[in-house]
């Protein structure tokens, strides 16, 4: 992600890829045990004391604003080292911008400010999941003039961890249209499973939940669900692609510092060209990502007309090389890249993971066309 | 309209006839009782895996995840209860003497279930298969016996294969880059045997296994010409088990190190070495190499299978998926473009199927089975019954001519084009079917969303697994430079491969 000549997001840059390489890095293969093995409190602390949470969030929001470059600089950065922190902020930063998109700004700010603690600060969110694609979402009714929400929802992002949880449910007699809801996670009526095992992002966990007339709290308008998310969405498919890009870097780094050192059939294998084909074809596809990135990004920020296809294009495009590139960043390292000790293996399960954001990819692709035929 | 001498030259004009397909000549020379029995062995694998894989394969592998230490036992022990690590051994060694190609078609149905427990099956038999080629008979006869008493008292007996080294993985494979490599283990020839120093990892089913089949060298100057092949038993001193690997996927089988302290192995248990080949055919150097392709054209094949496996898997989770998940308020089954996704993934599992099934043909025609694939040999195996072949065969494999007049046979009766037809296929089918594999789990994955990344569906499980598949039996990018060794650069005189 490029910086360019902005004084304050190189800051950004420099403090965010400093943070990953002393806070994320040395500890990597040891935070992805988690759920069997502890979570990274500490340095979940640091990352929201250095104010990373509030990096996209405008001003008046009590955020610091620097918009969606800003964001993605500093995803790229933590996921070039640890792609499970990525996913928190992510998460985080998309049920803030979904509130927002919602109408529900003045929560989003209380939210903002009031908590010095992580945990009761972080907002939980099904980022995974594009609710009308869902067959069965829960049900929220207003009962004695407050919502109570009844049913389930799988893979909630966060929802173990943080106080709160944006949750989609359905209202009324309208089948087609759903509304966002905030509920306290410890409330009465909540009942969160295990950490989901997954792929990747291990120590950025998800939980599926139950409600028995869970307390609610209505975000914005009612029926007004599918708009905000393809709101947020629209937007949020950049940090997608930049947590994609940061992996894809990190990958490169770990084949090419591999390649001078390890020696096969007497040669360094970074003097068999046909590694050397490799690793170019790495760098063109980190080199394309870097450029359609910055420029999706500025476009984003200075709203210019057309701007949401480029974000997904450019989505789409840096997602499925992050899935490719890093299958050849373990094949780079042979059997050592397939082992837990090196971060090959844990960038090829992550990128993955990440492709799967904001909905099911193949419909993300057709809604792609479906709004530029519109 | 043409002549004979007209039908030989086009044929022979590249790509030969010969080189293009195995299984057109081969048709007609397979023993008819093969269609059966493959039919019978795919029952046995699909009756297994509802039984015993299915319902455990995830907790074996949410084990793992947990306690990366944890060792398969009671799999193993189950595999051994049902005659699984003995099925593929003759029935002259007491073995079930089933057909070496029926292999493929099970471990592709226990590998679409789960590639870890396949391998924990399939992978002793690339341990029985260098042991084999090195027709080394009076030993394939003891350790095949050891094998089969195992199963009689209910102690499993596995055996592995290892050649892979901390710093040799492709060097190892391949002749022309061994000498040029930095291999550390070393046989030194000492009074009444050979003490081996050194060690090897990444060894699949090490810390699980009662033999294994020890790729040394003498001279480690010279390894390509000082190759030794050794049988060493758990438990010898000198011989110890190091680090067990912690691996993304595959977590069932595990890869382990084998450390090897002055560990004295007594003439009787070399299965090969220089010595042993001084009155073949070709030089020590070439031999060793036919050794380990008539290994890798057999087990690259059952990497295929495997790779069949995860593809199937892969596309079997997807349209389960697919038929039972409403998206945005319709079937994904019924969309069109989900239509065209799982044909594409049926389309990537039967071309995995065929290029495992074309390369066994040509093993069976000019490769590892050629002998006991033609039709009187098979159905004399066959029919005869166990006790007559005690009688009648077995006593000969102790004798020493048996091994000689073996490898007279096999070493210097297989054709240079023979070992590239074989070596060149297996390598295709490995790359080729591994790569669908792979393809076939992303597919799934992105077909199936955040239900893909669970644990608890199975699916990111066989992509986690699929991806070793490409890495070892030599990783793809070898198998890419020994096809093109075995089956381009013979055409073209000026291409030299390993020597850029």
């Amino acid at each position: 992600m490029i910086a360019g000549k902005d004084k304050e997001l190189k800051l950004l840059d420099k403090a965010s890829t400093e943070f990953a390489g002393k806070q994320l890095a040395p500890e990597r293969e040891a935070n992805d045990k988690y759920p069997f093995g502890p979570f990274f409190d500490t340095v979940l602390q640091k990352a929201h004391e250095l104010e990373f949470f509030h990096v996209m969030l405008p001003e008046d929001l009590g955020g610091i604003g620097h918009g969606m470059a800003g964001l993605c600089i500093v995803l790229s950065n933590i996921c070039r080292e640890d792609a499970s922190l990525g996913g928190i902020l992510f998460t985080h930063t998309a049920a803030c911008e979904l509130m927002i998109a919602a109408g529900g700004q003045d929560r989003v700010r209380t939210i903002a400010s009031e908590s010095d603690d992580i945990r009761k600060f972080l907002i939980a969110c099904p980022v995974f999941n594009n609710p009308s694609e869902i067959a069965h979402l829960a049900r929220a009714e207003l009962k004695d003039g407050k919502w109570v929400i009844n049913g389930s929802l799988e893979y909630v992002v966060l929802g173990g961890l943080a106080g709160h949880a944006l949750i989609p449910a359905k209202t009324g007699n309208n089948d087609a249209a759903y509304s966002w809801f905030l509920i306290d996670s410890a409330a009465d009526g909540v009942a969160l499973s295990e950490p989901v095992m997954s792929l990747g992002l291990h120590a950025c966990p998800a939980v599926d939940m139950t409600f028995h007339d869970a307390p609610a709290e209505l975000v914005g308008s009612e029926g007004t669900g599918e708009s905000a998310f393809f709101g947020m969405a629209a937007q949020m498919q950049l940090p997608v692609a930049a947590m994609s890009l940061g992996i894809m870097k990190g990958s490169f780094k770990e084949a090419l510092d591999y390649s001078k050192g390890r020696f096969q059939g007497g040669r360094r294998i970074l003097d068999w060209s046909e590694i050397r084909m490799m690793l170019a074809d790495m760098v063109v596809k980190i080199k394309t990502g870097d450029m359609i990135l910055s420029a999706a990004c500025r476009n984003a920020d200075e709203n210019t007309p057309g701007w949401q296809a480029n974000a997904a294009a450019a989505a789409v495009r840096i997602q499925a090389d992050a899935c490719d590139l890093t299958t050849d960043g373990i094949q780079i390292l042979g059997g050592i890249g397939y082992m837990k000790d090196y971060g090959q293996e844990k960038r090829f399960r992550d990128a993955k993971h990440l492709q799967a954001l904001l909905g099911l990819a193949p419909m993300k692709k057709l809604k792609l066309i479906e709004d530029m035929i519109r | 309209m043409i002549s004979r001498s007209e039908v030989k030259h086009f044929a022979n004009q590249s790509p030969r006839f010969d080189d293009m397909i195995c299984s057109l000549p081969a048709g007609p020379k397979t023993p008819g009782l093969m269609v059966g029995e493959t039919r019978k062995v795919m029952a046995i694998a699909r009756k297994f895996n509802e039984e015993v894989v299915r319902p455990y394969a995830l907790e074996l592998d949410r084990t793992l995840h947990e306690n990366p230490d944890f060792l398969p036992w009671d799999f193993v022990e189950k595999a051994n209860e049902w005659g699984f690590y003995t099925m593929w051994i003759p029935k002259i060694f007491g073995g079930k003497g089933y057909s070496m190609p029926t292999m493929c078609y099970f471990v592709e149905e226990i590998g679409s279930a789960c590639l870890a427990m396949a391998n924990l099956i399939g992978v002793h038999y690339l341990g029985v298969s260098t042991l084999n080629a090195t027709w080394n008979m009076r030993l394939i006869s003891r350790l095949c016996r050891d094998i089969v008493a195992g199963e009689k008292n209910h102690t499993p007996c596995l055996v592995t294969l290892a050649i892979t080294e901390p710093g040799a993985g492709t060097d190892v494979e391949e002749i022309d880059l061994v000498d040029k490599g930095s291999v550390t283990c070393q046989a030194q020839k000492v009074d009444g045997g050979y003490k081996i120093n050194g060690s090897k990892i990444f060894i699949s089913n090490g810390h699980l296994s009662t033999w294994h089949m020890v790729i040394a060298y003498a001279d480690l100057d010279k390894p390509s010409e000082s190759t030794v092949a050794l049988a060493v038993k758990t438990g010898t001193p000198g011989f110890s088990f190091g680090r067990k690997e912690n691996k993304m996927g595959q977590k069932g089988c595990p890869a382990s190190e084998l450390v090897f302290k002055d560990c004295f192995v007594p003439d009787d248990l070399v299965c090969m070495d220089p010595a042993q080949l001084a009155k073949n055919k070709r030089p020590v150097r070439e031999i060793n190499m036919q050794m380990i392709d008539y290994v890798v054209s057999a087990t690259r094949a059952g990497v295929g299978a495997f790779a069949t496996g995860a593809a199937r898997g892969a596309y079997e989770a997807a349209v389960k998926f697919a038929s039972e998940t409403h998206v945005a308020g319709k079937l994904l089954i019924n969309y069109e473009w989900a239509q065209c996704m799982l044909a594409e993934m049926y389309k990537n599992v039967a071309l995995s199927r065929l290029s495992y099934v074309e390369t066994n043909y040509a093993n069976g025609i000019y490769g590892f089975f050629r002998e006991i694939q033609k039709k009187p040999m098979y159905y004399y195996y066959k029919m005869m019954p166990v006790k007559w072949l005690e009688k009648m065969v077995s006593s000969m494999t102790e004798k020493a001519w048996a091994t000689t007049w073996f490898r007279k046979t096999q070493f210097d009766g297989q054709t240079d084009e023979e070992i590239c037809r074989t070596s060149g296929w297996a390598s295709l089918c490995k790359f080729a079917a591994t790569d669908y594999g792979i393809k076939n789990c992303h597919m799934a994955l992105e077909l199936m969303g955040q239900a893909g990344l669970r644990h608890d569906r199975g699916t990111e499980k066989i992509l986690r697994d699929a991806k070793l598949l490409q890495i070892y039996e030599g990783t793809n990018q070898l198998n890419r430079l020994n096809l093109f060794k075995c089956l381009v650069a013979p055409e073209h005189p000026q291409a030299v491969v390993f020597e850029e």
